[in-house]
């Protein structure tokens, strides 16, 4: 079983690898949102040391990463499902002698990899000739930093596993699937660090899953909190994995259903 | 004339049938209208939590910046409404449907526009027009008889600047028999200009005006209606920068569709 | 009608390597073979002709019609159709044209096809009072009244596919392409459209083409066969005449009422180039090739020497004789 799923994690990373102008274009989408990003929030800090917690070089080292992480946690799997779902392909799914979530969990992980050793690997490296970008010093941290990022991979597959079952009810939901990612880049704290929200919304986004998915990775990437709140980071990812985890459990038992009696 | 009036009976064919289209999911349309404003107000949210914590961004206020914001998403709704092809690459070359709108009498740009049009996407022109009055009136704003014109004027060519590059840019596929994920790309670099040009450094800067000009689609000819001297001259330009870049779009399109045909498989 | 003169199509087709490290290195450099789908095609047709263009996958069929239909443009030679050059003048020429490609649709797919037919109709500039005539007609031809203001999606394959071949001809084109138009279909809907075809040949005298895998369809349609075989056109005749230069001849088989053996027939039937295969003591059968004078012969020989219960005539179908184009040309193993 663990070999198909390896095999499903390769397949997907040699697809990539094939679409040529589809990396290219990948690249130059991350090299110019990260230097534009940074050089936005040099003028916001303007003169100033320290905004929501963060220094001018931290915040750097936030966007830099913040991209970067996006880079592997980020896939389209809802929006392929929805496909395979209006096409009618994933009745033939089905009746494979596998588990349909793993198998688009393991291409997102494939895909995942792929971005994350051809994207940002290099990029990170490319950005930090030109910016003054400081990495984490010790293997304590490196190894933090991962563990969070795995979690924020699952945590964000989860999600959109979520709304690609929802497709299974609606047959059309692009518009959902199209907020619910640019509701992820802004409650994550992609775009904007949840420490620089005011009080309540931070109160209120304590609540909700999406920082888990870029907020706790990198800002543990760039030192700004001590390791204890790291380590309490991490634990509440690994809490919120298993909460989502019971929503998709229903509703994809009820697509099941569903799939069986209605036929799709 | 009678060219004109067949397009134009073309048009609202086209239009009725979009229509018809989504009201078959009625559910999707009011998902996708969500997240059209959902997306418009995101950036609003980032403006106002910025500023939050800062004063001035490079001599700018909020409400200047809020501004330029909601003149940017007019011509920007604009364009996403008569240029939503964002999927042409998996449409149109992946699953072939070029060589249907290669054996149709009408041009195949204005074919693949015409079946991609989404006219849902007017809203964003009542969300900028909001935004921007709001800002307007906590700027204390005043317009002349004839600023109007200019304003449509404006918004016409900061669509035709989006136009011409996202045409040249979706023309890539041409050359690529594969994926070419031309729509994240898409996705992306609509975001620049809205902010004031000289937060960036030179090189940016440079990009921004001379060679994928967004500026001219926000701030320049939103500086105009603030009444910011120093950038009259770019705001003046606009239309030029509009027409220019549209014919670039338009002359790769067409070396793309070229090339298609030379190649194909 | 259609001139084609020394027709080439090169494709530069990129050589993917093997495994992980070839695929990154395809991301940088890549190995490219050029391949020719087309090599020196020449043909012409008439005006109010049928015919068909048959092939294996990958003989060039699909790269011809792309180019007939001004799709693609030819590397090489020239083509002529109404008088257009399509790569040259196609906003023109595909006014002429109709086409259905049989695996894509045309049709709106969450839509009725009769929007889709409105929407054609102000695309093609089709006259209003003519146009809605003609439609009317191919309503009533194509017998889809009943389901064509259903959306596309609730079609069946054979339901949409009427409908696509009624929008392709919705401008009343000089010319007509069938990219595989009945793939898939079942026989009733099979032979509804070929009717349908046959009819509009006959009274439009409309030039037909089409590209087909389905033996039968070249049956009941058409009396001229396109051949192609790797790019290369290997024949261009009436189907009769194809049976004749691909055909195994014709079969004879003798059912003997007492029980005889191969020498005894080939005694009787002498130095006639003829194979006898025998199936039992009682029943032998004689392949003669296909020629006028020899199957009376030895009709006549072995009746008036043998008693006879059975005869049967047995002449080779077109779906053998294609297999058998494309089995003996199938040493050198084709690209597709």
């Amino acid at each position: 079983m663990g070999k198909l799923y390896l095999e499903l994690i390769r397949i997907r990373f040699l697809t990539l690898l094939a679409y040529r102008v589809n990396y290219y274009s990948g690249i130059i989408i991350y090299a110019i949102n990260i230097g534009a990003y940074y050089f936005l929030w040099g003028a916001i800090y303007g003169g100033q040391q320290q905004l929501g917690g963060l220094s001018v070089e931290q915040m750097t080292a936030y966007v830099a990463i913040a991209w970067m992480s996006r880079a592997f946690y980020f896939n389209n799997i809802d929006m392929e499902m929805a496909q395979e779902v209006r096409e009618g392909k994933v009745a033939i799914e089905m009746i494979r002698p596998y588990n349909y979530l793993s198998v688009k969990t393991a291409q997102a992980f494939g895909e995942g990899i792929f971005r994350m050793l051809f994207f940002a690997a290099p990029g990170i490296f490319l950005i930090s000739l030109f910016i003054p970008f400081q990495f984490p010093s010790t293997p304590e941290a490196w190894g933090m930093y991962l563990l969070s990022l795995m979690f924020a991979f699952v945590i964000n597959t989860q999600l959109n596993l979520l709304t690609g079952l929802v497709t299974f009810f609606l047959f059309r939901n692009d518009g959902m699937m199209r907020a619910k990612r640019v509701v992820v880049d802004l409650l994550s704290g992609l775009v904007l660090p949840i420490s620089f929200f005011p009080g309540w919304a931070q109160t209120l986004m304590g609540y909700l899953p999406f920082q888990a998915i870029n907020y706790y990775p990198s800002v543990i990437f760039t030192g700004a909190i001590p390791a204890s709140r790291a380590w309490q980071m991490i634990g509440f990812q690994a809490i919120w994995v298993a909460v989502i985890l019971i929503p998709i459990f229903v509703l994809w038992r009820r697509a099941q259903t569903k799939l069986v009696v209605q036929g799709g | 004339m009678g060219e004109i009036k067949h397009v134009l009976g073309i048009f609202a064919t086209y239009l009725g049938q979009y229509f018809k289209t989504r009201l078959a999911y009625r559910t999707d349309f009011f998902g996708e209208l969500v997240s059209n404003l959902i997306n418009e107000l995101i950036n609003l949210v980032f403006i106002v939590v910025v500023f939050q914590h800062v004063p001035l961004l490079n001599d700018w206020t909020r409400d200047e910046i809020i501004f330029i914001y909601g003149f940017f998403l007019i011509p920007y709704a604009l364009f996403s409404m008569f240029f939503g092809f964002w999927d042409f690459n998996e449409r149109y070359i992946i699953r072939g449907e070029m060589d249907r709108v290669l054996t149709r009498p009408l041009h195949n740009l204005a074919q693949v526009c015409l079946e991609s049009i989404a006219p849902d996407r007017i809203f964003g022109v009542i969300t900028g027009l909001i935004i921007m009055g709001y800002a307007a009136i906590q700027l204390d704003l005043s317009f002349t008889w004839y600023d109007p014109f200019l304003f449509v004027g404006l918004v016409v060519s900061g669509m035709l600047i989006y136009g011409g590059v996202y045409t040249a840019i979706a023309a890539i596929s041409f050359f690529s028999d594969s994926r070419t994920g031309i729509s994240p790309m898409i996705w992306n670099i609509q975001q620049y200009g809205r902010y004031p040009v000289d937060v960036y450094n030179k090189v940016i800067r440079f990009v921004l005006t001379y060679v994928l000009p967004f500026a001219f689609v926000g701030v320049y000819p939103a500086a105009y209606f603030l009444r910011k001297e120093t950038w009259y001259a770019y705001a003046a330009f606009t239309p030029v920068v509009g027409i220019v870049f549209f014919s670039i779009g338009l002359v790769v399109w067409n070396w793309g569709v070229r090339k298609y045909s030379g190649a194909g498989s | 009608m259609i001139q084609v003169n020394h027709l080439q199509k090169e494709f530069r087709i990129h050589q993917a390597r093997a495994g992980l490290g070839g695929a990154f290195r395809d991301l940088f450099s890549r190995e490219y073979k050029t391949v020719k789908a087309v090599d020196d095609l020449s043909f012409s047709v008439e005006e109010g002709e049928m015919f068909a263009l048959i092939g294996e996958n990958g003989a060039g069929k699909s790269t011809t019609i792309k180019m007939l239909t001004g799709i693609l443009n030819p590397s090489g030679g020239e083509i002529v159709i109404n008088g257009f050059v399509p790569q040259k003048q196609r906003e023109d020429y595909v006014r002429s044209i109709g086409v259905v490609f049989g695996q894509r649709s045309q049709l709106w797919w969450d839509l009725s096809p009769l929007e889709s037919f409105r929407l054609l109709k102000s695309v093609y500039k089709v006259e209003e009072h003519e146009g809605q005539r003609w439609l009317d007609r191919l309503i009533e031809e194509l017998d889809i009244g009943s389901f064509v203001s259903q959306p596309v999606r609730k079609l069946s394959l054979g339901q949409r596919m009427r409908c696509e071949v009624a929008a392709a001809l919705i401008h009343k084109p000089r010319l007509l392409f069938l990219d595989e138009p009945t793939v898939g279909l079942d026989v009733l809907v099979k032979q509804k459209i070929r009717e349908f075809l046959r009819n509009l040949n006959d009274t439009e005298h409309m030039t037909i083409l089409l590209t087909t895998h389905d033996v039968t369809d070249i049956e009941a349609l058409c009396k001229r066969v396109l051949v192609m075989d790797k790019g290369k056109l290997i024949f261009d005749g009436l189907l009769e005449n194809l049976k004749e230069k691909w055909g195994n001849g014709t079969e004879v088989a003798f059912q003997f009422k007492k029980r005889t053996s191969a020498e005894e027939l080939r005694t009787v039937l002498g130095e006639l180039p003829c194979e006898i295969i025998r199936e039992n003591d009682f029943a032998l059968r004689v392949k003669v090739s296909r020629s006028q004078e020899m199957l009376p012969f030895v009709l006549s020989t072995v009746m008036a020497s043998f008693d006879i219960s059975d005869v049967k005539i047995m002449e080779a179908s077109t779906e053998d004789i294609v297999r058998n184009i494309y089995s003996t040309d199938s040493e050198v193993v084709s690209h597709g």
